[in-house]
């Protein structure tokens, strides 16, 4: 069987590492000369997530591939392999294998999740990073091999819900005095849709604080020094 | 901290400030519309743009009088209830004016004001523009100045970027070649038949 590699879509063409989500020189770029700009689009966030590695059964045998981020397989019938999502979903797509849903996927472990998030009301549950991603895609490629898909999907979007609600919560603690915000367990696709915002937000409270303007003298213009700026407030004071 | 290239941060020192001439001026009568010569006089309260204004202060010819928006009345409002005051109508590039302004004006309480101004309002409004983004148009949106647009909008777009996703089946497009469809050829019209 032939199986081409995977094309990235024409926009991103570099299996980047995730570090960049950390970096805070990407995270100044974004949206910081055009509100309308993201840095990351949400299908660019789902090509990472495809990096994820998932478990497989695939049905058919198949020599060892060697790919440009690495080697996967060899495969034998029945026998359980772990590839990355992009080569699972394109292997399913041609009905090659079945995915093994992650076990955090049960419905059993979704409900601990969820009751868990409902019932702190700053922390978030540890979910993977690409929560929303993965199970986007397994939902739509992989139906059959998820057992209680309509239960295990409107959990998801539950989870998703609390934790955007406690996210915005988080926002509007803002203050002038906001240094840095600390947002423990946050998966990717969260992050992402804050970014622009809340950048642009701790900007503008950043400009906007001029701590004492009767020290300067009448004739200087210079801006206010940075110098005491009050102690780091995180978002979520643990 | 802003841009070189920031079309916000040029368009604010178009605002118009009004200055008083601390010296007698001559050949710039056309700054002043009420002057009979080709000179303003030392005392003439005069609007000037911002950039002006700025370069007379720094050479201590003319002194910056307190902007409009910046008044009392207008603190007493915004005190009262930030989120409901109409602030792009009273100057769409508030804080950044005010924020320029502040170190030119003899009041000490102009910085607190502006970064009061801005909690309040990020408090009341801004901090809700992610779920506000499905509203049809949000009743607060004309009343938003233009940094706090910029802010609702981002958030806005990138809720709406994830909406689109989420329902959308695949990102990878067709090229819009592989639509097209081939001319049959008149030869082979008459196909196998089974």
């Amino acid at each position: 069987m032939q199986i081409r590699n995977h094309f990235p879509p024409l926009h991103q063409n570099i299996r980047a590492p995730h570090l960049q989500f950390l970096n805070p020189r990407f995270c100044s770029m974004a949206g910081q000369s055009d509100p309308h700009v993201s840095l990351f689009s949400p299908a660019e966030i789902e090509f990472f997530a495809e990096d994820e590695m998932v478990d497989i059964v695939p049905n058919l045998r198949v020599e060892a591939l060697n790919m440009i981020c690495g080697d996967y397989g060899p495969f034998t019938p029945q026998i359980p392999a772990k590839v990355p999502l992009w080569l699972a979903v394109a292997l399913k797509k041609r009905g090659k294998c079945a995915i093994r849903p992650p076990e955090w996927m049960s419905v059993e472990r979704l409900t601990q999740v969820l009751e868990a998030e409902r019932d702190s009301s700053r922390e978030f549950q540890p979910l993977p990073f690409h929560y929303v991603e993965i199970t986007k895609l397994l939902f739509h490629f992989a139906q059959d091999d998820i057992p209680d898909m309509y239960l295990v999907k409107s959990m998801v979007e539950d989870i998703r819900d609390v934790r955007f609600h406690k996210v915005e919560l988080g926002l509007e603690t803002f203050t002038n005095r906001t240094q840095a915000v600390k947002l423990k367990n946050l998966s990717a696709m969260e992050a992402n849709i804050i970014r622009p915002f809340s950048v642009r937000a701790l900007q503008a409270f950043y400009k906007h604080d001029i701590p004492d303007v009767a020290s300067q003298t009448a004739a200087t213009v210079n801006r206010p020094s940075m110098a005491d700026r009050g102690p780091r407030r995180t978002l979520r004071p643990r | 901290m802003s841009h070189y290239y920031d079309i916000d941060d040029i368009i604010v020192d178009e605002e118009l400030v009004s200055v008083v001439f601390q010296v007698t001026a001559n050949g710039v009568g056309l700054l002043d519309p009420g002057s009979e010569t080709n000179s303003v006089e030392q005392g003439a309260k005069i609007d000037v743009t911002f950039w002006l204004a700025q370069e007379l202060y720094l050479r201590e010819a003319a002194s910056i009088n307190l902007p409009m928006h910046f008044n009392q009345k207008t603190r007493k409002e915004v005190q009262a209830d930030p989120e409901c005051v109409d602030l792009r109508s009273r100057c769409p590039y508030f804080y950044e004016l005010g924020y320029k302004i502040a170190p030119m004006v003899a009041d000490k309480e102009l910085g607190t004001f502006i970064s009061l101004t801005f909690n309040g309002r990020y408090k009341e409004i801004l901090s809700k523009s992610h779920g506000a983004a499905f509203a049809a148009v949000p009743k607060f949106l004309p009343r938003l100045t233009k940094e706090e647009t910029n802010l609702y909008e981002a958030a806005r777009n990138s809720m709406i970027a994830f909406k689109e996703w989420r329902l959308g089946v695949s990102r990878l497009e067709g090229a819009s070649v592989l639509g097209r469809k081939r001319k049959p050829i008149i030869g082979e019209m008459h196909g196998p038949t089974p």
